[in-house]
């Protein structure tokens, strides 16, 4: 059992977020990344990421712009596939199964890993049409009141617009509108839910609801998270991956992984001078 | 690298329910209607092709091909009728260089005055005006100008003037073309950087320096493209022409004169019950074919200066 | 000597005075008043237009332009319901055949088919084409493939073939661009609930565009309705003084019926022939405002 990785994975089981004495060796994996690369065609965003994700566990990625961490968030519901001339390089299993083998449906990856956008990309339906479009696309049918209900009362939601269900989404504000995505993600019982940078265009009260309700949704989902807000890192996950954008010897960028650990140690030792540079704020 | 820990029940339920839950025939299904309608387009093509070759081809085994280009006797209704094309392209050509001249300096002044000077108030309202004036259908067009231009204005201008000429025809063909003209040159003058603007009014030029020698050379290609197009319009437009020209082909220059185009023989002719085989009906498919070739010319020559024009400034 | 003095003054030539300017140089403003003058031009001959048809047809603006079938004996009493009737038949199944396929195409290439490739590339120069193939070229193809060869002579439904062919272009490519509008987002949204594409385009991004869709149909639609020259070899010159009865009857339209009336040399007739155009210019007013009422209404969600 014993990995490479366990260099970078030096655990202190009492730093995890919600007390969990497992440390990842011990845990069960969600993903296991295998020297994943991300093409854009000729151009390699990202290179050579090894890296796990705990079941149960909030895994924040962080790193400066355009260091391919959202692109390799994609790589994990392989909404990459719509993107023209993209490509992943590499293995990404999930539960041990490599997402891009040969037998797999991107859309049966993505009924078990759900998205939560930057921007909060409501449908331009009623708030009730929003939970349930997941449901329905996926061919669940009956009635879906108590399942909406308790999407959005989960989403922490429930009680702001239960009055208000046929009303357009629209009508929400930035912050209702991302909770909406969150529940509209849950409809469909995914099994890890990927946030790409879900506060950045909320203000900061709405931001902590989000946080507080990620903290809640762990109990029962694998969340990944990109964040540019390294406190945000910091106060939600149990795991810090940072990325870094390097020159190659053609002086092109690509994204590179520095480093992989629990969070508070990434943050209260880091072991590579470039960790430490970053969330001291030297760099980036 | 192993997997860390594998729990091996969840592999191999992770595993099968990665695979299709069920197969999506209907989804390729749909996929291959749509991509045949797309497709549609591609056989409208073909089969405008293919049914003015076969006829005209036809046409120049009993008409030798350069009688019919250089001929000037276009006489088909005839006993032993002469099938030169060269009166019909001649009106055709009158018709569509009077247009020009009314329908170019119209249309660019009209597209530099909404582009460069109009206040967002004055194109609110003028836009849509040119719009309406785009929507004008032809026919009344030709009503206006039979009714109207000739019979209430031209015969004072010109005394001699005939109840069908190419004059009236032509103007308000170059009337009917000003918003094509207008739209896409408008559209490629404000496709220019506001900074080329900003740096030519930085120089200290003032708003027509700055229009006339720096957004129209931008634009060019763009605004060249926005005239080879209202012209091909012009050329293929029928029913101005068959309603106010009048359908004596004759091989004259004199605007004051009636004129028989190549879209309206094919007009006069083809709304007649012409017996599919005779070489008065396979006429209208030579006609067609040189109407058609001529037009895909220079639309292909104007989409291809606009693409290279967006090139440019994306 | 001389540079010293004029450098010495040269400053003076800068004085806060000369900012005042002389106003705009008159050339220009000539200029500005010759490009107003082109676009007045444009509008003085639509709005002389529109005067000269309504006055010129009031006489004949009564309900018996509708009531009553079109005659060539009693040009007093002839109305255009046959033409009314006729261009309704024409343009519905216009709409009928060309609004599922020009949706469909569309939707194949902006959501389905690879950006970029050579195929799409090559559809996409071939409706550009084809949007500009005079109409009159479309007549010749409706009356070689679908009057003779597929035998379906002088009727409605030849007509409205041809007709489609002819708007489709306009339809895909005002239909595309209302699915461009749709952002990126809406989709990746979809799609990361694990709909498909076909769920996600019929789902979410066609009903999003609906408003632009519509508006860029009824706009092409209105343009087919005013459409003679495909239809003059189409069989509907022939003199119909009875309503279409199925897609296989005969037919004639609005415009057609206006046309055979400027042939007519009495005056009653090109009355007759200005009060229809009334009728078609209103029917088509309608509905350019109603697109563009729905394109004002449902401007900009996102």
């Amino acid at each position: 059992m014993s990995t490479p990785d366990e260099v970078t994975l030096k655990l202190s089981s009492s730093m995890l977020r919600h007390g969990s004495e497992l440390p990842l060796h011990a845990r069960e994996t969600v993903f296991s990344l295998d020297d994943v690369s991300v093409f854009y065609g000729d151009y390699e965003a990202i290179r050579n990421v090894t890296l796990p994700i705990g079941k149960n566990e909030i895994t924040a990625f962080i790193g400066p712009s355009g260091c391919g961490k959202s692109t390799l968030l994609r790589s994990f519901n392989r909404m990459n596939d719509l993107i023209p001339g993209a490509r992943v390089q590499g293995t990404v299993a999930y539960h041990g199964t490599d997402i891009y083998g040969p037998d797999v449906d991107p859309i049966e990856v993505r009924r078990r890993v759900g998205m939560v956008f930057q921007k909060p990309n409501v449908f331009p339906k009623s708030i009730y049409e929003n939970v349930a479009y997941g449901p329905k696309v996926n061919g669940i049918k009956g009635n879906y009141d108590d399942l909406v209900e308790e999407c959005l009362t989960r989403a922490a939601l429930w009680n702001e617009v239960k009055d208000d269900l046929k009303k357009s989404a629209y009508a929400l504000s930035g912050g209702q509108q991302q909770r909406l995505v969150i529940a509209r993600c849950i409809a469909v019982r995914p099994d890890v839910i990927l946030m790409d940078e879900p506060c950045a265009s909320l203000d900061p009260i709405a931001t902590a609801k989000i946080e507080d309700l990620m903290g809640e949704l762990a109990k029962d989902y694998t969340i990944v998270i990109v964040t540019h807000n390294m406190q945000q890192a910091a106060r939600v996950s149990d795991r810090t991956a940072f990325f870094t954008a390097e020159l190659d010897d053609n002086g092109i960028r690509h994204g590179r992984l520095v480093e992989f650990g629990p969070t508070r140690e990434l943050f209260s030792s880091p072991s590579d001078k470039r960790t430490e540079d970053y969330i001291s704020g030297r760099f980036g | 690298m192993s997997t860390i820990n594998p729990d091996a029940t969840a592999l191999t339920a992770a595993a099968n329910s990665l695979r299709r839950s069920k197969p999506h025939y209907g989804e390729r299904v749909i996929r291959g209607l749509l991509l045949l309608a797309a497709v549609v387009s591609v056989l409208t093509t073909f089969g405008i092709v293919i049914s003015l070759l076969i006829p005209s081809i036809e046409f120049f085994t009993e008409i030798p091909i350069g009688d019919f280009l250089f001929g000037t006797t276009w006489t088909p209704l005839f006993m032993n009728g002469e099938f030169g094309v060269l009166p019909l392209v001649s009106g055709t050509l009158v018709i569509t260089g009077i247009a020009i001249i009314v329908a170019i300096p119209l249309g660019l002044g009209s597209a530099i005055y909404l582009s460069e000077y109009a206040s967002l108030r004055v194109r609110k309202v003028l836009k849509p005006t040119l719009e309406v004036l785009a929507g004008i259908p032809t026919v009344v067009f030709g009503f206006f100008a039979l009714e109207f231009l000739t019979q209430l204005v031209l015969v004072k201008i010109f005394p001699g003037i005939e109840v069908f000429n190419a004059l009236s025809a032509g103007i308000i063909m170059g009337i009917m073309i000003i918003p094509t003209i207008a739209s896409l040159s408008e559209d490629a003058m404000a496709a220019v950087p506001s900074g080329l603007r900003d740096g030519a009014y930085a120089l200290g030029s003032t708003k027509r320096q700055t229009a006339m020698k720096v957004v129209i050379p931008a634009a060019l290609s763009g605004i060249v493209a926005a005239f080879v197009l209202g012209i091909s319009r012009a050329i293929g437009e029928t029913m101005i022409v068959t309603i106010a020209a009048g359908l004596q082909p004759q091989l004259t220059l004199n605007p004051l004169q009636g004129m028989q185009t190549m879209t309206s023989y094919i007009a006069a002719a083809g709304s007649g019950d012409l017996a599919t085989g005779s070489i008065e009906y396979k006429s209208i498919f030579a006609v067609g074919l040189l109407l058609f070739i001529l037009t895909f010319i220079m639309n292909v020559f104007s989409i291809r200066l606009v693409r290279r024009f967006r090139q440019v400034y994306q | 000597m001389s540079t010293r003095q004029s450098l010495e003054q040269q400053p003076q030539s800068f004085s806060p005075q000369s900012l005042s300017g002389k106003g705009t140089p008159l050339r220009d403003r000539i200029f500005m008043w010759a490009l107003f003058l082109a676009l007045a031009v444009g509008v003085f001959t639509l709005a002389v237009l529109l005067i000269y048809v309504t006055v010129k047809g009031w006489p004949r603006l009564d309900l018996r332009l509708i009531t009553n079938m079109p005659s060539v004996r009693d040009p007093e009493n002839a109305g255009a319901q046959s033409a009314l009737t006729g261009s309704i038949w024409v343009i519905t199944f216009t709409a009928l055949i060309a609004l599922p396929m020009g949706i469909m195409a569309a939707l194949y290439l902006e959501e389905f088919a690879r950006p970029s490739s050579k195929f799409q590339r090559f559809i996409e120069v071939n409706i550009q084409n084809l949007a500009a193939v005079p109409s009159i070229v479309y007549g010749i193809l409706g009356l070689a493939v679908f009057a003779r060869a597929l035998a379906l002579g002088q009727s409605v439904i030849t007509a409205s073939m041809t007709l489609a062919l002819l708007v489709l272009p306009v339809i895909i490519i005002s239909t595309r661009e209302a699915l461009r509008a749709v952002p990126r987002s809406i989709r990746d949204g979809s799609l990361a609930l694990g709909a498909t594409e076909w769920q996600t385009a019929y789902r979410q991004t066609l009903p999003a565009a609906v408003p632009g869709i519509a508006t860029g149909t009824i706009l092409a639609l209105s343009r087919a309705i005013g459409e003679a020259a495909p239809l003059l070899l189409l069989g509907a010159v022939s003199f119909i003084t009875f309503n279409p009865d199925g897609v296989l009857s005969n037919y004639t339209t609005m415009p057609i019926q206006i046309f055979n009336w400027t042939k007519e040399s009495r005056e009653e007739f090109q009355i007759l022939a200005a009060a229809t155009i009334v009728l078609l210019l209103v029917i088509l007013l309608a509905m350019n405002f109603i697109a563009i009422w729905i394109r004002n209404r449902t401007q900009k969600r996102w």
